[in-house]
């Protein structure tokens, strides 16, 4: 909120205490000010008469003046002046040469050769908000009463803008500040200072006996008050008025509509006066079951619909209620008489209303953010001050009321050591007095206990902690020490799920790939693309935008995306991986994505180059999986039969643990690829869930081997159809177990040297017994039977 | 006879001496000592003398041969050394080319931040939760005191699903799920790192999608002091050593006090910089005492226990740390950036 310096004065001493110190001690304090602004600025200045002006020689538009800026010869300037309005006879402000304006410093300069020893000013140009200026003062020199004294330097003061605006961003629970009242008490409170509110109560009891009736036909509203003023006279507003709405953000239109403003700027009561003769009959009735059209003040059309608090008379709609008045009972100058309404309008009915007709209007925002109900009492009481002091207001009827306002006044118990206890704090009863006392809490003691007395307009104080909030802020938080919680000692560990998540990020980034994490949000055409949708898309019921709609249900396209990105950037041997949740209806999945582009290790100095290629994607996840306690006889590698869309069908395969399939890893198809402008990129979409959360295998010892192994290579040329894991399979069954260690593939060849549609596959076999050094002859047996299998099973024959 | 010794031991160490190579000098070894070599010749000329004579001739030919040996074996380790020398010499590398490549990957910049405010409060006996981003409505609002047509619920900020269902908008919904799940037994002490969700249009400073950390402590005494202590170990943790904590008075629904938390500027250590606009402080985070109405709610005796609650925007915090300026980077993923937050830091 825009709050005046100024204004604020009136009811708080703020002497010894500058715009920004207060600021400071109310940001301290929690209301915060975003900034502090003078409601106009320069230096210099001084109010001057026009005694002379004429055309300059050499321009088409400037004038040449002679101004008076006090007595005596020497205080007659020549100064050239651009405004068009600029005549002699005028008073205007003159800012002296070494003038400081928001623009810039004024120089003795000449104009087009013509000396210049000052500037007569536009108000615009010494920073007043363009916003309240007229056609008028926005295109020339600001042209001051007749009566304006010469020589005055105190040009702000005589102008009334001697303003200082500090813009106070208020909590939601302090909505009871928007009210300038509510805001000097708190001002008061920080400063410890009195309060003076105007001697306004009781203004409205008084008046004849009338026949306005008020009918509340909904329970969105709990209490009305109405009064009608048979005879107002519209005019301008004094000047202090029109300044103080000014500084608040308010236009200034005629004294009584400035009235009802300026009074729920004071009271935090949103008003509406309604044009007495304009209304059907003296007759209101609350409503919030229409369904209708109706023309606002700002002359729009709206459309009402059941729920929808509306002002009707006679039953036809006079206002949106707690939002804006109808045009038709609009205040003009001609208005004779208004009537006042005062009512206390339901909150999320108002809320709601203004946000679909998107009418965010200054009442509907202060309905929506709450206020005391006895507001309602208080705005009548200053209108009629008002009304009665700058509109000539008589003929005033009795105030209606229907409905009740519910007050019941707010007693809050605390206790001192309960207060010290929840703040961690030593404050003794005399500190916490002193707040509560400077708030106007009016406390109570009685041993340790505090019995406050909230005042009405602090409707967000209902318990204990909201007491101890007002100490603490109050007293100030540099008096909290740096302790740490004395409760009773906990474990801090992860659980093993996370432990295992976070054994991703180890062996990933040891293997290089690097950790990204792209939307959750995506659009159809990323839904439409899923790998192994996890279910039902979730959709959102108001999405940012089409490309957003949508909760992904698999990682996929988000992750080739990436690597696009980084392609169309230069940036190659793009390897990535991201972990994370999808979701699809009812249903949740944890995923690992992996992407391979270009090589892993890509070091071709040294000659180390690692292709990230189908074969470097499984060695990643067995390497993974075994260090996450799944060696490799729980792990199968099996072929792709779920989906050949995303993935090559002949270089892509599905892996297992035990008999749970986490998802298919291998080449994505060209196909696909192209959607991203990739060509040869491996991918893997793994569930994790069954990884994290199942039994993972433990570490066992064993010692290592006392006795020397021996190893034999063998050289076999097979059909092209057998597999590695065949020849192994073989090697295992055919050799003696208790003395082949290990059997390892370490080449495979098809080409010039093999005969068409066979393979030479070469083998090493490790032999060792763990009890003794073998012997030759044990070796050979062994060795013979095993090439004896594979003679035999896989038709091999043995490569010279 | 002994001339013939004392020549045949001048000619072996001249020879020795001239030998340039571990290959001549095995000739010379040859020529000279071995059964057939000049020196056993010698021996043999001894068959000839008388008996009184022999043992002079014999200690004659030993020294000779003692003296070529040794000059043999000096010569042999000159030789040798001067070899390996030499092949040392030739086996020179040029130390300026670079060493292999040993690619490292990176963890997300997000992600280090959360993996170090987790280590940072396990070490302090905290325990990591866990929830879903597909929430209740429940959980992310009514819980955390936030009822129906609270103005902080409206549609603009939230992303529904449906009227029970949302896309949670902040971590608190996991501190929510605790609290139930605790059914009233306290201490409680964990925090809740995931992502959240608000109707934001992106920007350099708004993402629709971010991260968040909440810590959450329950316990008898717990105190608004405690809540400080905390967050000046966290924000020093972070931002690096020696950092102050202020508290400014704020309002969320869910605690009772509530307080704006700014840590001393990092940058400029307080002094005033560009980074935080003279004041010397930054604003990283919201906090306060968990509100009894939460705690009640959640099946907690609030006369009986408290509790702080804190939460903390890790790309804003991760954004202050390097001066990142634009919260888009952390989605984009480009490989320039991602390489840069190669560790711990």
């Amino acid at each position: 909120m825009k709050l005046s310096y100024k204004w604020l004065s009136e009811y708080v001493d703020l002497s010894g205490i500058s715009p920004a110190e207060l600021a400071e001690k109310m940001t301290t304090a929690g209301l915060e000010v975003e900034g502090v602004e003078p409601m106009a600025s320069g230096t210099n200045l001084v109010i001057a008469e026009v005694l002379e002006c004429r055309a300059h020689p050499d321009s088409d538009h400037l004038h040449v003046t002679k101004v008076r800026v006090g007595e005596g010869e020497e205080n007659i300037l020549q100064i050239v002046c651009g405004a068009p309005n600029v005549a002699a006879g005028q008073k205007v402000i003159v800012a002296l040469i070494g003038a400081e304006l928001p623009g810039g410093k004024i120089l003795n300069k000449p104009v087009r050769g013509q000396e210049s020893h000052g500037m007569i000013c536009a108000l615009f140009e010494l920073g007043v908000d363009r916003h309240w200026l007229s056609e008028e003062q926005l295109n020339g020199i600001e042209v001051l009463p007749e009566d304006a004294p010469v020589g005055e330097t105190d040009v702000f003061g005589y102008l009334g803008l001697d303003d200082t605006i500090l813009d106070v961003s208020l909590t939601p629970n302090r909505a009871d500040c928007l009210s300038m009242w509510n805001m000097a008490k708190e001002v008061g409170a920080i400063l410890r200072r009195p309060v003076t509110w105007p001697d306004y109560a009781g203004r409205s009891d008084k008046g004849e006996k009338g026949d306005l009736a008020i009918t509340l036909n909904t329970d969105k509203c709990t209490c009305y008050y109405g009064k009608i003023v048979n005879h107002v006279k519209v005019g301008p507003s004094p000047k202090w008025m029109v300044n103080y709405l000014h500084a608040a953000g308010i236009n200034s239109i005629n004294n009584v509509v400035d009235i009802s403003n300026f009074v729920m700027l004071e009271t935090g009561q949103p008003l509406h006066y309604y044009d007495l003769a304009k209304l059907p009959a003296p007759e209101i009735t609350v409503v919030d079951d229409r369904e209708m059209k109706m023309t606002a003040l700002d002359g729009v059309e709206f459309d009402i619909h059941p729920g929808d608090l509306l002002i009707t008379t006679n039953g036809e709609a006079t206002g949106i209620a707690g939002i804006m008045g109808g045009e038709e009972s609009m205040i003009d100058e001609n208005t004779k008489g208004i009537l006042i309404e005062a009512a206390n309008f339901n909150a999320t009915a108002i809320r709601k209303t203004s946000i679909r007709l998107n009418l965010i209007t200054e009442a509907a925002q202060r309905f929506t953010k709450g206020f005391e109900s006895l507001a309602m009492r208080k705005a009548v009481d200053r209108s009629i001050q008002l009304l009665e002091e700058y509109a000539d207001a008589s003929g005033l009827e009795e105030t209606v009321i229907a409905g009740s306002e519910n007050y019941t006044p707010v007693t809050v118990r605390e206790t001192l050591t309960h207060c010290n206890t929840l703040l961690g704090t030593a404050f003794t009863m005399e500190q916490v007095e002193d707040v509560l006392t400077a708030l106007d809490f009016k406390p109570e003691i009685n041993g340790d206990e505090i019995i406050c007395h909230v005042p009405s307009y602090r409707i967000d104080i209902e318990r204990p902690a909201d007491i101890d909030e007002e100490v603490i802020r109050m007293i100030g938080f540099d008096s909290l020490q740096d302790t740490l919680p004395n409760v009773s000692a906990t474990v801090g560990q992860l659980t093993p799920v996370q432990r295992a998540r976070r054994l991703i990020r180890e062996v990933m980034t040891g293997a290089g790939l690097h950790e990204i994490v792209t939307y959750t949000l995506v659009g159809d055409d990323y839904i439409q693309n899923a790998y192994c949708p996890i279910g039902e898309p979730v959709v959102l019921a108001m999405p940012m935008s089409e490309a957003r709609k949508y909760v992904r249900t698999s990682l996929i396209n988000s992750v080739l995306e990436c690597v696009q990105y980084n392609r169309a950037h230069q940036n190659a041997d793009n390897h990535f991986f991201e972990v994370s949740k999808v979701y699809g209806k009812g249903t949740e999945d944890e995923r690992l994505a992996i992407v391979l582009d270009g090589e892993i290790h890509n070091d071709p100095l040294h000659g180390n180059v690692i292709h990230g290629d189908f074969y470097a994607m499984k060695g990643l996840i067995m390497t993974w999986l075994a260090r996450c306690g799944y060696n490799a006889n729980r792990v199968s590698v099996t072929e792709n039969k779920t989906d050949t869309v995303h993935f090559h069908p002949y270089a892509s395969a599905e892996v297992w643990i035990d008999k749970t399939c986490l998802g298919v890893f291998g080449r994505i198809h060209p196909e696909y690829a192209k959607k991203f402008d990739l060509g040869d990129v491996v991918y893997a979409e793994l569930s994790i869930q069954p990884v994290l959360e199942g039994k993972a295998g433990r570490i066992r010892y064993t010692a290592p081997e006392k006795y020397p192994s021996v190893s034999r290579d063998i050289a076999l040329v097979v059909k092209k159809e057998i597999t590695v894991k065949e020849v192994l399979d073989t090697v295992r069954k055919s050799g003696n177990r208790k003395i082949v260690r290990s059997s390892e593939i370490f080449d495979i060849y098809e080409g010039s040297h093999v005969e068409e549609g066979y393979k030479s596959v070469a083998l090493r076999i490790i032999y060792q017994a763990a009890d003794h050094t073998l012997t030759e002859e044990e070796i050979s047996a062994a060795h013979q039977a095993i090439l004896t299998g594979l003679e035999k099973n896989l038709k091999a024959s043995l490569r010279a | 006879m002994n001339n013939r010794v004392e020549q045949v031991r001048q000619e072996a160490l001249q020879a020795i001496a001239q030998a340039s190579g571990l290959e001549e000098l095995q000739q010379v070894r040859n020529t000279y000592l071995s059964k057939k070599g000049a020196i056993q010749e010698l021996m043999s000329l001894m068959r000839n003398l008388s008996r009184e004579e022999k043992p002079a001739f014999g200690q004659l030919v030993n020294a000779c041969k003692d003296a070529v040996t040794k000059a043999l074996e000096e010569k042999q380790a000159e030789l040798g050394k001067a070899a390996m020398n030499a092949r040392l010499a030739s086996e020179k590398l040029d130390i300026t080319v670079p060493g292999d490549r040993f690619e490292i990957g990176t963890v997300h910049p997000l992600m280090l931040m959360q993996r170090e405010i987790e280590d940072l409060f396990i070490g302090m006996g905290y325990k990591v939760a866990e929830g879903p981003e597909v929430e209740l409505d429940h959980y992310n609002f009514e819980l955390a005191n936030i009822p129906k047509d609270h103005p902080a619920r409206d549609m603009q900020d939230t992303f529904y699903i449906d009227p029970n269902t949302l896309l949670r908008t902040h971590t608190t919904a996991m501190q929510m799920r605790e609290l139930e799940k605790a059914e009233g037994k306290t201490p409680i002490k964990l925090i809740c790192p995931g992502k959240v969700y608000r109707r934001d249009d992106d920007d350099a400073t708004h993402s629709h999608q971010f991260m968040q950390v909440e810590g959450l402590v329950v316990g008898e005494n717990v105190t608004l002091a405690d809540l400080k202590g905390t967050l000046t170990y966290m924000a020093d943790t972070i931002f690096g050593g020696g950092r102050k904590v202020r508290f400014r008075p704020s309002y969320f629904p869910f605690t009772e006090p509530s307080v704006e938390v700014d840590v001393s500027c990092p940058f400029c250590n307080g002094k005033g910089c560009s980074v935080c606009k003279g004041s010397g402080w930054i604003e990283i985070l919201g906090a306060g005492m968990v509100h009894p109405h939460v705690l009640e709610m959640n099946g907690f005796d609030s006369e009986k226990c408290s509790g702080f609650a804190f939460g903390v925007g890790l790309e804003r915090v991760t954004m202050l740390k390097y001066g990142i300026d634009d919260i888009r980077n952390f989605y984009t993923n480009d490989m320039r950036f991602l390489k840069i937050f190669d560790r711990y830091d």
